[in-house]
């Protein structure tokens, strides 16, 4: 057993080992519930890829992928930095729209609940104008 | 020497691996996404140290190793920016949120979260 035999069979085992956990992560970003959840996983998926360019390079003896692997951290942390901007935009501007409807759909209400009450109001008025005067009529008569 | 150089990265690469599966399995444990971004952000930190270091000390002292360090340094850097902006997210939006923590109400000081 030389160093490059060993070394060869030690990088491909890590390397699997990573890609199971990296199968997890998947997993947990299909499945979570929430979209902090899965912002979650995907910002571990990138670090674990990292781990494995970092690992390939020293693997294959190319000293290039590590530029790779350090753009590749740039670009992780812009896509979790771009996604949170994103959804919170996009929860705001939801959570507007949902308050001017609610307000809109009050206003209205409240005009309709106005007519009705000076309807009641206006038709209590007239009964009783005409009761007023049913019972003079009446009085009249007898 | 190349083996014993060999030997303690293999051991670094060892225990990163083990943080990295820690934190999966934390990933799945924890119920609240905060809790699981507790579990998570391990992996960002002493993880990648552990696996670059040990790369590091495999490689030897050249430019190879500067620029894991430099991989090292930016992801120490990143990381607390990113989960700070994954809490604050998951604080804005999460309805559920004070079924799972104790949310202290404070008066809002019109900054940009």
């Amino acid at each position: 057993m030389t160093i490059p035999v060993v070394s060869e069979y030690f990088f491909g085992s890590v390397i699997i080992v990573i890609v199971l956990i990296m199968f997890a992560c998947l997993l947990r970003a299909i499945r979570g519930p929430e979209i902090a959840d899965r912002i979650v996983a995907v910002n571990m998926l990138g670090t674990l890829t990292i781990m494995v360019i970092c690992i390939l390079s020293l693997w294959q003896n190319e000293s290039y992928l590590l530029d790779v692997a350090l753009i590749y951290a740039m670009i992780s942390f812009l896509a979790v930095v771009v996604l949170t901007r994103v959804y919170l935009g996009v929860h705001r501007e939801h959570l507007m729209n949902k308050k001017n409807r609610e307000l809109y759909v009050d206003f209205a209400d409240g005009e309709s609940a106005d007519a009705a009450a000076s309807d009641a109001v206006s038709g209590a008025l007239s009964a009783e104008e005409f009761s007023a005067e049913a019972p003079t009529g009446k009085g009249g008569d007898i | 020497m190349e083996w014993v150089r060999l030997i303690i990265g293999s051991i670094c690469i060892v225990c990163g691996l083990l943080i990295a599966l820690i934190a999966a399995f934390g990933l799945f444990k924890f119920k609240f996404a905060l809790n699981r971004m507790h579990a998570a952000a391990m992996t960002d930190t002493l993880g990648i140290l552990m696996v670059l270091l040990g790369l590091i000390v495999m490689r030897g002292f050249c430019f190879d190793s500067l620029k894991l360090a430099l991989i090292i340094l930016f992801f120490w850097f990143a990381s607390p920016v990113s989960s700070h902006l994954l809490a604050g997210m998951e604080v804005e939006i999460s309805d559920r949120l004070k079924d799972n923590c104790e949310v202290e109400e404070t008066e809002r000081k019109g900054g940009r979260q």
